[in-house]
């Protein structure tokens, strides 16, 4: 069973006090000041991708799209026991969407030879939960998104779960090769270790350019896009949280509104 | 994981074991875990068995608190057995999610808390009388460079620990400097969880960095930061003090007034890595003395038998599963016995544990605990 | 064509209430441009669900066939494809949820039409929809604008227009099922609940959060009963975990589990650093602290300061109330 895993190489901002300020093109943010890491959802990917082949055999590639600083999340996918890696490097695929991501990774990957493609379900970053279910219309793959559990039952079947609201598990059949969006909580992600990860230097990472990947300029980075993120705005939010005023049959009344308000009860 | 034949019994001097069972029986945990390190000690020579040991729990039990190494009539270091095996496991990736999170902090952001580098000065900001934290320029002189400690930098409740130690260097007028954004972990924790390629990394990057600064000593806010720099970074060539050294020698020299009464009897809990490990145990003493209005009393384990508070060796991650009484519990209870009003620390990680330990108990109305930095506050 | 199709979801036998949420902003785009509101509805046996789909749409397309019985994104984005080509609607709007993400996305590649996900509102400017999504975990907001189509499709992010009053009496036309082969490559199983008792809180939505401050142990239902009518998990500090009333795998923080719930409700939680670096994935915070210094507030999105004894009961009954 060859897996091929999608990583994405995201700054951490999930910290409360982390600010993130626009940048002066007003399409960027300052990333001076930010710590990068795997995405969460990806780093499952790997471990669910490395785990099918623990127990069926064959080999994992890596793709990730990103500069050079990109290949630490790259060999900590190899060290925890990746095969191999493509990483796509070009400044001409800056600011593309999700239309033109999914296609930049068609284009690595619909050369190899895989049973399953693996992305994590959402990027940390851009929210988009798309590029995984985009990437499998553009290879003409069946795909489940937001997957849960993975079993091999036969040769070219799967049984797979995907989660849905309040924890709902959709169970199906897919034929492979297909594409899963990996949702987080599938399994326990290793720890790669610092030795572990030098170690993995040695593993080859294929770097491509646009010249490489066959395709046009006019189909990748902006151009390339069709839904294109033309401006970031900060939005208006309090410091500090809202206290609620009154007793508590009225403040109950309140927060009970607000919890309805934003769609939580 | 291949073992290379024989390295643990060399590594640890495993054939030096008379198996007197001293270290177990001075072992603070075996009350809480069944935690036995003579016998990891008899089992590890038997390189056939290292990887079933490296799977038993037990290894993630032990606080690296020092009794057994101050207990060993052979003078080894039983404990480090335990954290060679904790590194087996981490170099497999099977490691506690929590502890994998606070590893992967170290290596991306410089701290186990997962908090951006970018904020580690915000603690700086609006200090009492001073009116901007001296940052130093690279290459820049000063005669005390001051390593802030992780927690110190971004945990809320130890934060005032520094700021009150600048304020204390400002009132005495001492010559000092922080290293800023740059500044990275220690280590210490690094270590314990059994992370060692990690560890050499951090021992690289702070030994260069150091280097880096024409400082004529190192003071560490916290002990375990203190010993990794003082004993386990062997490149650092500037000598490294704790805070109560460097302050009782100011007191001494008579460049610090305590003016300010604390009208307590206050109980000293010394910490492991001060204590037991390097053998400070008379300053912290000395400048609580200092203090006016302090009663200073003695518990009746103290000095090289201190109770652990099971802050350290990695357990801020890795919770053990007993649910009998933890030590910290133990200790409060015997400072209440004894009357004591606060009970004085100077670590971070002792600080909260007997803290949370004291609200557990539910004496927070009529005892508190306190870091001796924070009595300084309170005093100059 | 101004005309906007949306996607009718539903599951188990229920109408979800994305799908009026959904409506209800098709119908606010459509009274700008003078377009129609199509609810596109497949399934199998809906007549129920195309009636409450009719008060909010001037037109409910209902394609009846035992294929739809359960969602199968093979099958609804064929039917899709087809229904869309035919009738060329302007906009399709479908929930970005985990029907949505699973389906959009490849129905828009297929159309060779511009998509784009979890937006939180959508406005027309000319002819053409603009929309809003946030970036970083919702710290940045971004304006999002399309190349020229005939089709642009767009999954609108749950809640994000409440549901209106409905009131319209849209037509309820029925056709043939457009895909007459059998979809093979993916076919639906079951679904299963998550197991009971079994709860694992990294992976909980609704987190109720116990901390010492409940004080004693036979306190404790008035916390299971809120949980559960809020229809969230119960979590703990370590003082409450320390103290036996709930088990070790509830407890959130540094040597507990890292949560990412929509809500996380605190309740008598001091908010102590070890603690609250476990709740950094939480979407909102809500502490109820009799503290008004309590740390906790500093993490929160709201407030109530307060008896949590006082405040605990009132509110499980307004939910209760609520929920009818
Ligand atoms: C090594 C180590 C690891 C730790 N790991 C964790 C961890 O993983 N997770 C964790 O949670 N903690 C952890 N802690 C403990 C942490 O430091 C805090 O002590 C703990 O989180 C406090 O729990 P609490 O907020 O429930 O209790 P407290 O801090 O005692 O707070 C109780 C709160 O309840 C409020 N209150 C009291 N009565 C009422 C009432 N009637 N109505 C409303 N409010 C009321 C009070 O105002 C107070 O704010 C760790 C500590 C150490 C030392």
């Amino acid at each position: 069973m060859n897996v091929v895993v999608c990583v994405k190489q995201v700054p951490d901002t999930s910290d409360p006090d982390v600010e993130v300020h626009i940048d002066s093109s007003g399409k960027g943010v300052d990333e001076s000041k930010f710590s990068f890491v795997i995405n969460d959802a990806d780093n499952y990917a790997v471990e669910e991708a490395i785990l099918l082949k623990e127990k069926h055999e064959g080999e994992v590639t890596v793709v990730n799209i990103g500069p050079e600083a990109a290949n630490q999340v790259v060999r900590m996918a190899l060290a925890k026991g990746g095969d191999q890696a493509i990483r796509l490097d070009d400044e001409r695929f800056a600011f593309s969407d999700i239309t033109a991501t999914a296609r930049l990774l068609a284009s690595a990957i619909g050369d190899l030879e895989f049973d399953i493609v693996m992305t994590g379900c959402i990027a940390s970053d851009d929210g988009y939960s798309a590029v995984g279910v985009t990437l499998a219309q553009m290879l003409d793959l069946p795909h489940a998104a937001m997957v849960k559990s993975v079993e091999v039952i036969g040769d070219n079947k799967l049984k797979v779960g995907r989660e849905l609201e309040g924890g709902l598990l959709e169970m199906l059949e897919i034929e492979t090769p297909c594409v899963l969006t990996i949702q987080t909580g599938i399994n326990e992600p290793r720890y790669a270790s610092f030795k572990g990860i030098r170690a993995a230097s040695k593993k080859e990472i294929k770097v491509m350019d646009l010249e490489a990947t066959g395709l046009s300029e006019d189909q990748v980075g902006e151009a390339g896009s069709t839904a294109v993120m033309v401006e970031y705005s900060v939005p208006v939010v309090g410091e500090l949280a809202e206290i609620l005023e009154g007793d508590a049959a009225e403040t109950s009344v309140k927060l009970s509104g607000i919890l309805k308000e934003k769609g939580l009860v | 994981m291949n073992i290379e034949h024989g390295t643990f019994v060399e590594k640890y001097d495993l054939l030096g074991c008379i198996q007197c069972g001293r270290c177990t029986g001075g072992c603070p945990v075996t009350v809480r875990t069944d935690l036995n390190v003579r016998l990891f000690v008899y089992e590890t020579v038997d390189d056939d068995r290292l990887e079933a040991l490296s799977e038993k729990h037990e290894i993630w039990d032990c606080t690296t608190c020092n009794n057994c190494a101050l207990r060993c009539p052979k003078g080894l270091d039983p404990f480090e057995v335990l954290l060679g095996l904790r590194s087996m496991q981490v170099e497999e990736g099977n490691i506690e999610p929590t502890a994998i999170s606070a590893l992967e902090s170290v290596f991306n952001n410089g701290n186990p808390w997962g908090k951006p580098r970018a904020l580690r000065c915000n603690w700086m900001e609006d200090i009492e009388g001073v009116e901007k934290v001296r940052i130093l320029e690279k290459g820049e002189k000063a005669d005390v460079l001051i390593h802030t400690c992780c927690t110190a930098c971004y945990d809320p409740r130890i934060i005032p620990l520094a700021r009150n130690l600048v304020r204390v260097m400002e009132k005495a007028g001492v010559d000092y400097g922080f290293i800023g954004e740059e500044e990275t972990d220690c280590g210490s924790e690094v270590r314990r969880l059994g992370e060692e390629g990690l560890f050499e990394m951090l021992d690289e990057d702070n030994t260069e960095l150091f280097d880096a600064y024409d400082s004529g000593r190192i003071v560490c806010l916290s002990p375990h930061c203190y010993n990794t720099f003082k004993n386990e970074c062997e490149n650092i060539k500037t000598p490294v003090l704790h805070y109560t050294e460097l302050v009782a020698e100011i007191i001494r020299e008579g460049k610090l007034e305590l003016t300010g009464e604390i009208d307590s009897k206050v109980v000293y809990h010394d910490p492991c890595y001060l204590g037991k490990k390097n053998k400070v145990f008379d300053e912290p003493r000395y400048i609580l003395g200092r203090i006016p209005g302090i009663e200073l009393m003695e518990f009746n384990q103290s000095r090289e038998i201190s109770l652990c508070c099971e802050g350290g060796g990695g357990k801020m991650w890795v919770e053990s599963e007993s649910k009998e009484q933890r030590l910290s519990e133990t200790r409060i209870l015997d400072a209440k016995e004894m009357g004591a009003d606060i009970v004085a620390v100077a670590c971070p990680f002792c600080l909260l544990t007997l803290e949370d330990a004291l609200k557990a108990k539910g004496f927070d109305e009529e005892m508190r605990v306190a870091d001796i930095l924070e009595l300084l506050g309170e005093s100059i | 064509m101004h005309d906007i199709f949306v996607l009718a979801e539903h599951r188990e036998g229920e109408l979800r209430e994305v799908t009026l949420e959904i409506l209800t902003l098709a119908g606010q785009l459509a009274e700008q441009s003078g377009g129609k509101v199509t609810a596109v509805l497949l399934g199998s046996g809906i007549d129920e669900y195309a009636g409450k789909c009719a008060s909010f749409a001037d037109r409910v397309l209902v394609v009846d066939d035992p294929m739809y019985k359960d969602y199968n994104s093979a099958a609804y984005q064929q039917a899709l494809v087809e229904l869309i080509k035919a009738e060329k609607p302007h906009l399709v709007l479908i929930g970005n949820t985990g029907q949505g993400v699973d389906l959009a996305p490849s129905l828009a590649v297929e159309l060779d039409v511009p998509y784009t996900s979890d937006v939180v509102s959508v406005t027309l400017e000319g002819d053409k929809p603009v929309a809003t999504r946030q970036y970083y975990g919702g710290k940045i907001d971004g304006r999002i604008e399309f190349k020229d189509a005939d089709v642009y499709v767009l999954a609108i992010r749950e809640a994000s227009t409440p549901a209106g009053e409905g009131g319209k009496s849209g037509e309820i036309q029925k056709i043939d099922n457009p895909v007459t082969t059998e979809v093979t490559v993916r076919k639906f199983l079951e679904y299963v609940e998550a197991a009971i008792g079994e709860v694992d809180i990294t992976q909980s939505t609704m987190l109720v959060s116990v901390g010492r401050g409940i004080r004693d142990e036979k306190n404790m239902p008035i916390m299971e009963e809120l949980a559960e009518a809020m229809g969230a998990d119960l979590s703990a500090s370590r003082a409450v975990v320390d103290a036996g009333w709930l088990p070790t795998d509830r407890q959130v923080g540094i040597s507990g589990k890292t949560v990412s719930p929509k809500l996380y409700l605190a309740v008598g939680i001091s908010g102590a650093f070890q603690h609250v670096t476990g709740i950094k994935g939480a979407d909102v915070v809500v502490a109820i602290n009799k503290d008004p210094d309590a740390p906790i507030f500093q993490y929160a999105d709201y407030g109530i300061v307060d008896d949590l004894l006082k405040v605990v009961p009132a509110l499980t009954e307004k939910i209760k109330e609520m929920k009818g």
